[in-house]
């Protein structure tokens, strides 16, 4: 029976998951649009608004087109790869007290681990491919990626130290629900390393090398497409929107708000990854896209060595006031 | 000449990163500006005084053939050579002059550089106002008098006036005084048109603003 109950919230989760994915990317493309002094998609239905469902029906149609020379079992798998590992993360995630389908002790490590795994998806992509502009693609995401990696798991050691668990509601709860009990303050160094390297992790602009439209045309993804193209642009909006909710409960009180809401406790969750979204698209909109070596320099440079002095002021202010 | 590439930061900037977040802020101004975007299928932009389209060859109320006199002018002065014109002439009824058996243009080669109208002595060719006339085929294109003629009287048709009071001011070449002009090209144009007054660029809606509504 319990298990029943948790089939029927994974299939749940799956469907507000994949229906957001195909929202973002409207809302990516109309924000943008706008930013631009555009109007962004307008024509499927009022404002664009099937235009998610349309471009879902059109790459599902689409031929499935495998290049001759590719590696064809890791190159039908790789873009699997990346979807389920992105997926598995959402499982530990708390959308409010309680509501989380699986609870486990090592949540952020286990995130962590799920979106290393997503990059192999990328970079045997990169590799499977057999193309010169995937496998450079393959390349620079393996190396931004193992790069970030770093920073990022290093920015979150203060929270760990602060929350004194890895377990994700343990650590919403730890913050409290008042606005200044929120770690973005404590940890604002923190937040800051996080929140560049969490742009590096999805690949997004400014760091989007792996796919860098203007050089590799698409990356790692070039030689797909139709559903399995498809895949990978879910994967990585569903890596934003995890990336978002770690962010969320790690500095901005998870599913805390100004007041309770009723009957959708999660409500404040939702507004915050929302407002994560909005940043990474707004960012996206902006900034140019870095060279190659700033990336490397801003994450070996600056971001680890940031991380690391905050680890030390945290545990030093542990030991002596707490 | 020194070139500056960085403006100069000082550390609070710098740590801050003033710049993007100055970036960030244009950004998130034009999101609440209203975008320039017209729907074109269903909103058809405004076409303006001198807009060079779809070719057509203007029907003589008087003959109700068209008004060319066969000189070339046009099919000389063409940059793409596009236009191709065949005169004969009919000895005993219409004396010497020249008349008409073919009038080519090909749209495809046609620049729309407007010089043949501009050079035409009796006002005989026209780039009409009309741009929309994709095809799916290639001799649609190849316009010939019978087709340059309906598009006249198609263009006039919409148009809704009389043939007669059409004035297109490419007719009118720029810059010249009126009394070098032949009789048919003494046009009642703007005075802008003619050349003294010519507005160009950014200035035009300031000085067209206020007696054409946009």
């Amino acid at each position: 029976m319990n298990i029943l109950l948790l089939l029927v919230w994974i299939v749940v989760l799956f469907c507000v998951v994949m229906l957001h994915v195909a929202y973002a990317t409207y809302f990516e493309r109309k924000i943008i649009g706008h930013m631009q002094v555009r109007l962004g998609p307008m024509r499927v239905g009022w404002h664009g608004l099937l235009q998610p469902i349309a471009d879902g029906v059109k790459s599902f149609f689409k031929e499935d087109i495998v290049p001759d020379n590719a590696d064809r079992p890791t190159f039908l798998a790789a873009p699997i790869i990346c979807l389920v590992a992105m997926m598995a993360s959402l499982a530990v995630l708390p959308f409010a007290s309680g509501w989380v389908l699986a609870d486990i002790d090592i949540g952020l490590l286990f995130v962590f681990a799920m979106s290393s795994l997503a990059s192999y998806g990328v970079v045997l992509a990169g590799w499977a491919s057999n193309s010169k502009y995937s496998f450079l693609g393959g390349l620079r995401s393996m190396a931004q990626v193992i790069s970030y990696e770093i920073s990022m798991g290093l920015s979150l050691v203060g929270v760990m130290l602060m929350a004194g668990s890895l377990n994700l509601t343990r650590i919403v709860e730890a913050q409290g629900d008042s606005f200044l009990s929120m770690y973005l303050f404590p940890q604002a160094i923190g937040f800051f390393v996080f929140f560049i390297s969490m742009l590096a992790e999805t690949n997004r602009v400014p760091f989007d090398l792996p796919e860098a439209e203007t050089e590799l045309v698409s990356g790692y993804s070039t030689e797909y497409s139709g559903m399995r193209y498809a895949i990978f642009f879910m994967a990585e909006y569903i890596g934003m929107m995890v990336m978002a909710a770690i962010g969320t409960v790690c500095f901005l009180g998870g599913w805390h708000g100004p007041f309770a809401v009723p009957w959708f406790p999660a409500l404040w969750f939702v507004g915050k990854i929302y407002l994560f979204m909005f940043l990474f698209i707004w960012i996206r909109a902006t900034l140019p896209r870095y060279r190659y070596d700033q990336l490397m320099d801003l994450g070996w440079k600056l971001l680890i060595p940031l991380a690391l002095v905050n680890i030390v002021l945290t545990a030093c202010f542990k030991a002596l006031f707490g | 000449m020194q070139i500056q590439y960085k403006p100069k930061r000082n550390l609070l900037e710098t740590i801050l990163q003033t710049e993007i977040l100055q970036g960030l802020g244009l950004t998130l101004r034009r999101l609440f500006s209203k975008p320039i975007t017209r729907q074109y299928p269903d909103e058809k932009p405004q076409i303006r005084l001198g807009f060079r389209g779809q070719h057509a060859l203007v029907r003589d109320p008087q003959t109700g053939d068209c008004k060319c006199i066969g000189c070339m002018r046009c099919a000389m002065v063409c940059p793409s050579r596009c236009i191709r014109i065949r005169p004969y002439k009919d000895k005993e009824k219409y004396g010497n002059r020249r008349l008409i058996q073919e009038y080519k243009i090909e749209a495809l080669r046609c620049v729309y550089c407007g010089y043949c109208a501009e050079v035409c002595p009796v006002d005989a060719i026209v780039l009409t106002e009309v741009f929309e006339y994709a095809s799916y085929d290639r001799p649609s294109l190849f316009f010939t008098k019978e087709q340059l003629l309906a598009n006249w009287d198609r263009f006039i048709a919409d148009k809704g006036i009389r043939a007669e009071d059409y004035v297109n001011p490419c007719w009118r070449p720029r810059g010249l005084p009126e009394h070098t002009l032949p009789a048919a090209k003494r046009l009642p144009v703007d005075a802008e048109w003619s050349g003294e007054e010519q507005v160009v660029g950014r200035n035009w809606k300031k000085h067209h603003g206020a007696n054409q509504a946009v």
